[in-house]
């Protein structure tokens, strides 16, 4: 019974609720999205569907799975409709080590018995708690370039192969900076497990973004730049190409891609939250709940600051320009990386010294 | 052309991003709801100007219904795109009566021309705006559907 609920119930449990609830929040997140984008163009947005247009994704969803499902007649069929699924499962196994908040206690009945016996168990807010998380993130977030490749690769057009081979050389390159400046704080915590690094910034005024200031531009710069957005969207920039990658997928599958894009955003923010901002611990120490809904609150503080760094990159799609694709690639190998490495380097020598 | 050269503030400008966080400023300031632009047009419906010339009506007396228009023709005379049609009678004392009223909205160009030459307050060009119809020949406005006035499809919120 025990290994009943510790190692079916409970993950299944949670897995259901990320699956179910995290497209949700990908069409919401798109909703926030065009509202905000409005809003910074001195327009209103969605408005006809329910009140303040809050009921837009989901008629967007209807329309998307309504959609023809459209097949080129060149395209090698099996990659083509393997391709968004390949970029999509990653986004989602990767949210499974992110902790969104401590643990809680439910009610949990305790044997097939009837009438139930409840017993109060403690449930940590994350699906598993890695004790290489860090790596397994960076290694399952870049199995989604590949999803990308094969989209292009299988379109059998010039366009989608173009922009898929752009898309993948962009993350692929901004990768090696994230990766780099994500050591930094690797250094301080001392530990690749997230649950761990969280724990490590417990306390006042020992967020990592305050210890590695310069590592928290860098991996914000690649996060926006990992995720193909602007201002690093020329891939797939809508007002000068065509679509990029996606450009012979329609309908249902092409919103597959959409919300991996979405995903990957949230892990990206996520990933920022947990490493340099405390994760779910609350800012100056700032405790608004009892102890006994520590887990609540902290999934409110880990929401808040996620929302924060969402809304950041909805900020900055509304108020810079593109990147030319020479710039984009030595922006990204000739300053970013170079500045991580030594980040990296300052970084040991004066935990050596501290510390040791 | 001047060149400008970069001088180590510049510089400092660059890694501190202090151009683009003025960027970032501007747009963050314009999302204020006050001044937002957009017109939620058929459910709030936008204020033309006061002098604006939209569909022509004939107006009635106030006190007894009876139309204004003294069967004069001169707003048909004055009328340079020739839209205006006025037919009239004789009544027993030799007086002109109205009789039929044709205004021709297709050809019209909303000069205001036959608003000016009316000498009673009757022919007005209202502030009615929505004069897309079905077909031609809806745009030939006879004396009834003047005299009603134009009467557009209101949505409400």
């Amino acid at each position: 019974m025990d290994f009943f609920v510790d190692y079916i119930l409970e993950p299944g449990v949670k897995i259901g609720v990320i699956v179910l609830v995290l497209p949700l929040l990908v069409g919401y997140l798109v909703l926030m999205e065009r509202k905000f984008i409005a809003f910074m163009q001195v327009r209103l947005g969605p408005m006809r569907v329910g009140p303040h247009g809050l009921l837009q994704p989901i008629a967007d969803a209807l329309k998307l799975m309504l959609k023809e499902d459209i097949v080129p007649r060149g395209a090698d069929r099996l990659i083509f409709i393997m391709a968004p699924v390949v970029a999509l499962v990653p986004a989602f196994i990767v949210l499974s080590v992110i902790p969104f908040g401590p643990s809680i206690t439910v009610p949990v009945p305790e044997a097939l018995a009837w009438p139930p016996q409840f017993v109060e168990r403690e449930v940590p807010l994350f699906i598993t708690d890695l004790n290489i998380g860090v790596l397994f993130i960076l290694a399952v977030s870049s199995i989604g370039v590949l999803g990308i490749i094969l989209a292009g690769w299988a379109s059998n057009s010039k366009y989608p192969l173009l922009g898929a081979l752009r898309s993948a050389a962009q993350m692929v390159s901004y990768e090696v900076a994230l990766g780099f400046s994500i050591i930094g704080v690797l250094l301080l915590a001392g530990s690749l497990s997230l649950v761990d690094i969280v724990n490590a910034q417990a306390g006042d005024g020992h967020w990592f973004v305050l210890y590695q200031p310069v590592a928290f531009v860098i991996f914000w710069i690649c996060g926006v730049a990992e995720t193909n957005r602007a201002p690093f969207d020329l891939p797939e920039a809508e007002s000068e190409l065509v679509a990029g990658f996606h450009t012979e997928y329609s309908g249902f599958r092409w919103s597959l891609f959409f919300l991996a894009e979405y995903a990957a955003m949230i892990v990206v923010a996520s990933l920022m939250v947990t490493l340099f901002f405390g994760g779910w611990l609350a800012p100056f120490g700032l405790t608004l709940l009892p102890q006994s809904l520590a887990g609540i609150e902290g999934a409110f503080w880990f929401s808040a600051k996620l929302l924060f760094f969402i809304y950041s990159y909805i900020w900055f799609r509304a108020s810079w320009p593109r990147y030319r694709y020479d710039q984009l690639m030595s922006v990204g190998w000739k300053v970013l990386l170079p500045i991580a490495i030594a980040n990296v380097v300052l970084t040991a020598i004066l935990v050596l010294f501290l510390e040791g | 052309m001047k060149v400008v050269r970069a001088d180590k503030l510049s510089l400092l400008k660059k890694i501190f991003f202090v151009d683009l966080i003025k960027g970032l400023l501007l747009t963050f300031g314009y999302q204020r709801p006050s001044r937002n632009y957009t017109e939620q047009y058929p459910k709030v419906r936008p204020k033309v100007a006061e002098r604006y010339r939209g569909a022509p009506r004939l107006n009635n007396d106030p006190a007894d219904g009876s139309t204004l228009c003294i069967a004069c023709n001169l707003c048909a005379l004055a009328c340079p795109e020739y839209c205006i049609e006025v037919g009239w009678d004789r009544s027993d004392e030799g007086k002109k009566v109205l009789t039929t009223f044709t205004f021709d909205i297709s050809r019209c160009m909303f000069c205001g021309l036959c608003e000016d030459a009316c000498p009673t307050p009757c022919l007005e060009l209202t502030q009615d705006f929505e004069l897309a119809l079905y077909g031609r020949r809806d745009m030939k406005w006879d004396r009834q559907k003047l005299e009603q006035g134009h009467q557009p499809v209101i949505y409400t919120r």
